[in-house]
């Protein structure tokens, strides 16, 4: 290699480096001494004391000197590094994006230094490979930045055989990696990973949760008998959590008629108690099947109160005649106050089964059904979810009623919050909002109103 | 035909009678004209003699300038006396600049360097810019001496342009002017760094790298101002870059 005599002069330090590092693969083209005599450069401001020279030269690690052979050349220059510098040319590596690099960032990611490890662990993150990732994995071990870098590694790496080892991993990890490593799965949208899902919602309570929230995003039919007895095994917020997922899954996307039939079938196959747990389920995932167990429910002495529960937690609105023809039919009054709630709970729902004037008439038929001011106060309050002038002329009405004054301030201030209905009808919101003022002694409400009168907003947040 | 020619004529006719403040509908169907003749030789040389009878008769500064404005994008060497008569002029120089710096003709140069040997002051320093907005390699010799005239604005000017014009001429004169104790200094450090520039977007790779070594050295030795560190930073950067060939 002929040395430039400026280099020599100029960088006497890199001089050896250069010719003992600058060794090439054979089936790279061989850099031109003038790229060399850059390296050069590069490599001494890198090791030298001047702080823009080094943010210079970190510029060029990162857009410039093309080639493998340069990245060898950094890599090799890691080691003589102090644990202060090492951090800085690991992120400049990593955004060169030459995998060549990985090799020298793996035993630095490994141990040592926090902000070496960080560093070492991104950068095998974006240029490693599924060898990197038991490394990353047992990063996620250690707390901080440590951890937070190996997820991020973890998410970012890639390749078909990566996404191979992090399934690997996950299957092999105790209990307080497989979690973490199961939503790092769901976040890359490894549908691969299903199989693995579903044997961790039958293991450990403490994966189980993540297990569900990842079937609840590529879950179906197939899966749905392993999440209902995920289900059946929680309680609590997890039981909650479950649930969710399971009404997501029978509910949203192409394969949710195939999955809410497989619910229906698991739930025919299963022994009284489990149906018992899983009703719940049922009804909130709603249609015609399950409406038919529903009756056979209302029509079953034994199961009618199962059955009105089931009704109760309906998830749209397909259910008012139902609900209406119960209400009509049973003497029973804890069974009327029953179906009563449920109309009052799914009249305003946002479902798409009812437009705005059908919602807003089904509460009206509702409120005529009413018997107590506590029903009609909860009728008028959830008025307020249907955003029209008519709603707003249906809780006006209830202003001046006393018992009813309360709920009725509290549906024409959330009506008014909404500005184009607002303005739309000006003179008739603000003689409304007049009255909330002089009616109501709730503090967020006189604000509320007053705010609203004067053309102004509302932050929701100011709330908590 | 006869009619458009009439057209033609009246167009004119106004805009020798044209001042700021008058009405300029009329200038609107000149410029249909100018982009009319684009691509016909014939109607542009005859557009050019019609904006070069407005320059050589007495007319308003307005519309003078309107000729310029319009000879930048049809005019020829045929423009050039027309405009070089009005470089000495304060009121015209800089719009016969504007024309001449655009007009792809190495007389519009010619025109510009000999008024920079007859003209003084800011009339002199607005030929220099218009040549260095020209890269004019031969008018290097013409501004290599004024690198060192007492008058710095004017020693500014010339060295900016040298290093605007970026050629081995422009470098070599600018590196004979290098001087730690010149009070333009700063100007020449920029100059030199602007000409490699110059040369590495020509894709002169070695004679940018020649610039940026001798900047490079020459800080090795200089005051550790945070001017020379800056002025380091820059050499180093710009020798990277010129050597970087990858």
């Amino acid at each position: 290699m002929r040395m430039l005599p400026l280099v020599a002069a100029l960088f006497p330090a890199v001089v050896v480096v250069l010719t003992l590092a600058t060794a090439t693969r054979a089936e790279e083209p061989a850099a031109s001494a003038s790229a060399r005599e850059a390296a050069a450069a590069v490599l001494d401001m890198l090791g030298g004391d001047d702080a823009d020279l080094r943010a210079l030269a970190l510029d060029r690690v990162r857009h410039g000197l093309r080639g493998t052979w340069f990245t060898r050349e950094l890599a090799a220059l890691l080691p003589r590094q102090t644990p202060a510098e090492q951090p800085s040319l690991l992120r400049a590596l990593a955004d060169r994006g030459d995998a060549a690099a990985a090799a020298a960032a793996r035993p630095l990611a490994k141990a040592g230094d926090a902000a070496v490890r960080v560093a070492a662990i991104s950068l095998l993150g974006r240029l490693g490979d599924a060898a990197d990732v038991p490394v990353l994995v047992s990063g996620m071990a250690d707390g901080g930045q440590i951890q937070a870098a190996a997820r991020r590694g973890l998410l970012e790496i890639h390749g078909p055989e990566a996404e191979k080892a992090l399934r690997a991993a996950a299957a092999a990890a105790n209990r307080a990696h497989q979690a973490a490593l199961i939503d790092i799965l769901t976040e890359r949208r490894d549908r691969a990973s299903l199989p693995l899902f579903v044997a961790a919602v039958d293991g450990d309570p403490a994966v189980r949760p993540a297990a569900m929230r990842a079937l609840a995003r590529f879950g179906g039919a197939a899966e749905i008998d392993a999440m209902a007895r995920s289900y059946l095994q929680a309680s609590g917020d997890e039981r909650r959590a479950a649930e969710q997922a399971i009404v997501t899954v029978c509910t949203s996307g192409a394969q949710a008629p195939a999955a809410a039939t497989a619910l229906v079938k698991g739930f025919a196959a299963s022994d009284q108690a489990a149906q018992d747990s899983l009703l719940p389920v049922l009804a909130r995932v709603g249609g015609p099947e399950v409406m038919a167990i529903v009756d056979g429910m209302l029509a079953n002495p034994t199961a009618r109160q199962r059955g009105l529960a089931a009704l109760v937690r309906w998830p749209d609105a397909a259910v008012k005649e139902r609900l209406l023809a119960l209400h009509a039919e049973t003497a029973d009054p804890a069974e009327k106050q029953i179906v009563l709630n449920a109309l009052i709970r799914i009249a305003p729902l946002p479902d798409n089964k009812l437009d705005d004037s059908q919602r807003l008439s089904l509460l009206q038929q509702t409120l005529n059904l009413c018997e107590r001011d506590a029903d009609r106060a909860r009728v008028i309050e959830r008025a307020n979810a249907i955003r029209t002038f008519e709603a707003f002329q249906f809780v006006v009405a209830a202003l001046d009623d006393p018992a009813l004054s309360e709920a009725a301030c509290r549906s024409v201030v959330e009506l008014a919050h909404h500005r184009k209905l607002r303005d739309a009808h000006k003179a008739e919101f603000v003689a409304a909002l007049d009255k909330v003022l002089a009616a109501t002694k709730t503090e967020e409400l006189l604000e509320r109103a007053a705010r609203y009168k004067g053309g102004k907003t509302w932050d929701r947040t100011q709330k908590n | 035909m006869a009619t458009n020619q009439i057209g033609i004529d009246q167009f004119f006719v106004s805009l020798a009678g044209f001042d700021w403040g008058a009405d300029a509908s009329f200038l609107a169907a000149i410029d249909a004209l100018v982009v009319a003749a684009a691509g016909d030789p014939d109607r542009s040389r005859d557009l050019e003699r019609r904006f070069n009878a407005v320059l050589a008769a007495d007319t308003s500064r307005a519309a003078k300038e309107y000729a310029c404005r319009r000879l930048c994008l049809i005019g020829t060497t045929a423009s050039v006396p027309g405009l070089a008569a009005l470089l000495g002029e304060p009121e015209h120089s800089h719009m016969a600049r504007f024309a001449l710096e655009r007009i792809d003709a190495a007389e519009a140069a010619e025109a510009l360097r000999e008024a920079v040997g007859h003209l003084s002051g800011k009339l002199r320093i607005g030929m220099i810019s218009s040549l260095a907005a020209r890269r004019d390699a031969a008018a290097v010799p013409v501004l290599a001496p004024l690198v060192r005239a007492g008058e710095p604005e004017l020693a500014s000017a010339a060295t900016f342009a040298l290093g605007r014009i970026g050629t081995t001429e422009a470098a070599a004169a600018l590196a004979a002017a290098d001087d730690h104790t010149s009070p333009i200094a700063d100007v020449v450090f920029d100059a030199r760094i602007s000409c490699a520039e110059q040369m590495l977007a020509d894709g002169d790779r070695p004679a940018a790298q020649a610039v940026y070594r001798s900047l490079v050295a020459a800080g090795e030795v200089g005051p550790d101002s945070r001017r020379e560190r800056a002025a380091r930073f820059a050499a180093r950067s710009g020798l990277i870059d010129a050597l970087d060939d990858t």
